[in-house]
């Protein structure tokens, strides 16, 4: 094993324990819910174990993505595995003490993203400088493959273990192991890296943290002022308009002092560049379309298909299987036919597939064709679509930008697939239970005794929610064509063929 | 003496009673109510409820006969909240995302009616002042006031009298917790055997909102 392909291998390492994290709430989020006190007719307040999550990404993302320019890969992935070790033990905690409750847990979530958000710009930028000539995509597609293989093991992982480890907390164990694992990761890119300078040339010794500052905050308002705190009557926060005001002034005042900057946190070429734009819209729009397989399939497995906590993790596990092999496919095709049409074909797949999930019924799981279930093909072609994007659309911006601010790239990529994935919660959350409300009604149940009305509203739950998910699959297929169409009209075909060590932006 | 009677009133709160005693003013106490909130905690053992692991119940009593009681259960790994109103003698059953529909029948007589924990007869006025062996444990604080803690044991009979679903397969271990100046029982805790199946069992009850004003309207299905 060479030195760069052991740096790369550990910091995928840690990549891959923080993906493990991020998606294997999908399966235990009943039972955290349930032990933070939360009823099922209030589920809506579970979505911040999901968004604080995301938007600890959010913020994070171009903070440390620009801060490992300047200070190296190696200390800040530790901090980073540091702030993600603490938020796991925050979460652990939660329900144990009386005012541990939901807050309590929403923050240990936002910790936790924020550690894990960071990772994936470091990780993807180390790449990015370890692999300066060849083999740079395939380089990308492997970090990526990795984080990706960490959400295919995730909710099976979570669930499993959990079920494993019920003697010692369940769900909990789950966190807590997150410990040793960080702790593991963290010391082994310290020590691999004591020989090797992770830094690249900074392109200035001082970073504009006001606005870094700016953005993330700005961005962390937007994700708070959509979220749908009472989806029955409204589709936003209640603080809608505050909240967003505040979000669009704090915005404002980062894009004024980029304008003012002599050398502002995101290059203006970058921003006057057609394939940057048309890139951060294509993975806003794929972010959205994969928040519904995340959240939609586990949820359909439980209360639609009758499975239960490991059997709706396997259920997205056939989805998640697509993704890392898609990411690996992707990375080699871009190199040989170019971003555009990968990335192209890759959402088309996504989108027939989820056209084909929109016409499930309830008894899908039975039907087979031979050995092997429809349903099961259609998740994995699905998640094989979105896996064959990452790595061209990553690769497009990649070489926009010089080699000392590949941290910052990459990170601002990750940051729109991830705005997509919030926006799409909340969007999906607030349509979601806006629809199954409108759908399901309020029946008058007369059954004789209690146990035969909760068994009839069971029924009834379960065939709203499958005419709800058949809508919001069919929006998810639309989502997926206009990213496939964004990405037609902004990317050029020679990107990902031929790459130089520093590119300027164009 | 200054000294004694200084240290005396520095350190304040309530002076030891009888526990017998605090155990008869709390129960006379109960019988004056006419409104109540209680909140029961199971933090121990599993009681089921319609079939169903009853992890806590909130009601809002209004006496005689009147409540409404929101019992939070397991179904698979999920919570949900079932709401029973009693009003005017008939039982309305609200499970989530649905209406209110009447349960009648032995159906509903198999739904434990929260406002039977204060009959005069058969509740906790006439069950608290006759525990077993009380004993006065020391002064305690709840919230802004000041209470009595006592212990006391309570037999199967009596505490299957308080409310008929509870069946204890033996004695029942109460710490209780009266009121200093109003003698209101704030809060109890229950010891015993009587979960599922006789096994072990704890459940903590608050009481609060004495006498407050309480709307319980019929529901209209």
């Amino acid at each position: 094993m060479t030195p760069r392909s052991l740096l790369l291998g550990l910091a995928g390492a840690g990549l891959f324990v923080a993906a493990l994290d991020a998606y294997l709430v999908v399966t235990l989020l009943p039972a955290m819910t349930a032990d933070v006190g939360l009823t099922i007719d209030r589920f809506e307040q579970a979505t911040p174990i999901v968004t604080g999550f995301l938007c600890g990404y959010v913020i994070a993302l171009p903070l440390l993505g620009a801060y490992s320019d300047v200070r190296g890969r190696a200390p800040v992935y530790a901090l980073c595995m540091a702030v993600f070790a603490a938020g796991s033990a925050v979460t652990a905690t939660a329900g144990l003490l009386s005012f541990a409750g939901l807050p309590w847990l929403v923050a240990g979530r936002l910790l936790q993203g924020l550690g894990g958000g960071g990772l994936v710009p470091l990780s993807l930028a180390l790449a990015a400088d370890l692999y300066r000539n060849g083999g740079r995509t395939f380089a990308l597609g492997s970090v990526s493959a990795l984080q990706e293989a960490g959400s295919v093991f995730g909710p099976l992982y979570g669930a499993t273990l959990a079920s494993a480890a019920s003697a010692l907390g369940g769900w909990r164990f789950v966190f807590w192991l997150n410990l040793p694992l960080a702790a593991v990761c963290a010391t082994g890119l310290l020590l691999a890296s004591r020989d090797r300078d992770t830094t690249s040339t900074p392109a200035s010794d001082s970073i504009d943290w006001k606005s870094a500052a700016l953005l993330g905050v700005g961005l962390g308002l937007l994700v708070v002022a959509l979220y749908p705190d009472d989806p029955t009557n409204r589709a936003t926060s209640g603080l809608f308009i505050p909240l967003g005001s505040l979000s669009l002034i704090v915005l404002a005042l980062y894009g004024w002092r980029q304008v003012r900057s002599l050398e502002p946190l995101i290059p203006r070429a970058l921003l006057r560049s057609r394939r940057f734009i048309g890139v951060g819209a294509a993975n806003l729009l794929i972010g959205g379309a994969l928040m519904v397989a995340l959240v939609d399939v586990p949820i359909l497995g439980r209360l639609v298909f009758g499975l239960d906590q490991l059997g709706s993790g396997l259920l997205l596990t056939q989805f998640l299987l697509g993704v890392p092999i898609g990411a690996v496919l992707g990375g080699l095709l871009a190199g040989r036919m170019g971003g555009r049409l990968t990335a192209v074909v890759g959402m088309v797949c996504s989108a027939v597939a989820f056209l084909q999930m929109a016409g499930w019924q309830a008894g899908e799981l039975a039907l087979r064709v031979g050995p092997i279930r429809p349903a099961d093909i259609a998740l994995g072609a699905c998640g094989l679509g979105f896996g064959m994007v990452i790595a061209p659309l990553t690769a497009a911006v990649l070489e926009l930008t010089r080699a000392q601010n590949h941290g910052l790239a990459s990170s601002l990529v990750v940051l729109a697939r991830v705005m997509g994935m919030l926006v799409g919660l909340s969007a999906l959350t607030a349509f979601g239970l806006f629809r199954f409300r409108q759908i399901l009604g309020t029946p008058q149940l007369t059954d004789p005794d209690v146990r035969s009305r909760v068994d009839h509203l069971a029924r009834l739950v379960a065939a709203a929610f499958l005419q709800e998910y058949r809508e919001i699959f069919t929006i998810a297929a639309g989502l997926c064509i206009l990213a496939a169409v964004v990405a037609m009209a902004t990317m050029s075909n020679g990107s990902s063929r031929a790459l130089s060590a520093s590119s300027p932006p164009r | 003496m200054a000294l004694a009677l200084l240290t005396i009133s520095a350190c304040g709160g309530l002076q030891p009673v009888d526990p017998g005693q605090a155990l008869r003013d709390g129960g006379a106490a109960m019988a004056k109510l006419k409104t109540v909130s209680a909140t029961l905690k199971f933090t121990k053992g599993k009681i089921s409820f319609q079939g169903y692991v009853l992890v806590s119940a909130k009601a809002t009593v209004r006496l005689p006969s009147d409540s409404d009681t929101i019992y939070t259960v397991r179904y698979q790994d999920l919570l949900i909240g079932l709401e029973v109103v009693i009003s005017g003698g008939h039982v309305y059953l609200r499970p989530p995302l649905s209406g209110f529909t009447e349960v009648t029948g032995t159906n509903a007589a198999d739904i434990p009616d929260v406002a039977k924990l204060f009959d005069l007869k058969t509740g906790l006025p006439a069950v608290i002042p006759a525990g077993q062996n009380p004993k006065y444990i020391g002064a305690d604080k709840l919230g802004d006031a000041d209470s009595h803690k006592v212990a006391a044991t309570y037999s199967a009979a009596q505490i299957e009298g308080l409310l008929p679903q509870l069946k204890s397969s033996g004695d029942v271990a109460a710490t209780i917790w009266v009121g200093g100046s109003d003698h209101l029982i704030r809060k109890a805790t229950l010891d015993g055997p009587f979960g599922d199946g006789g096994a072990a069992s704890s459940v903590e009850v608050d009481l609060s909102a004495f006498d407050a004003a309480v709307t319980i309207a019929s529901p209209t299905p």
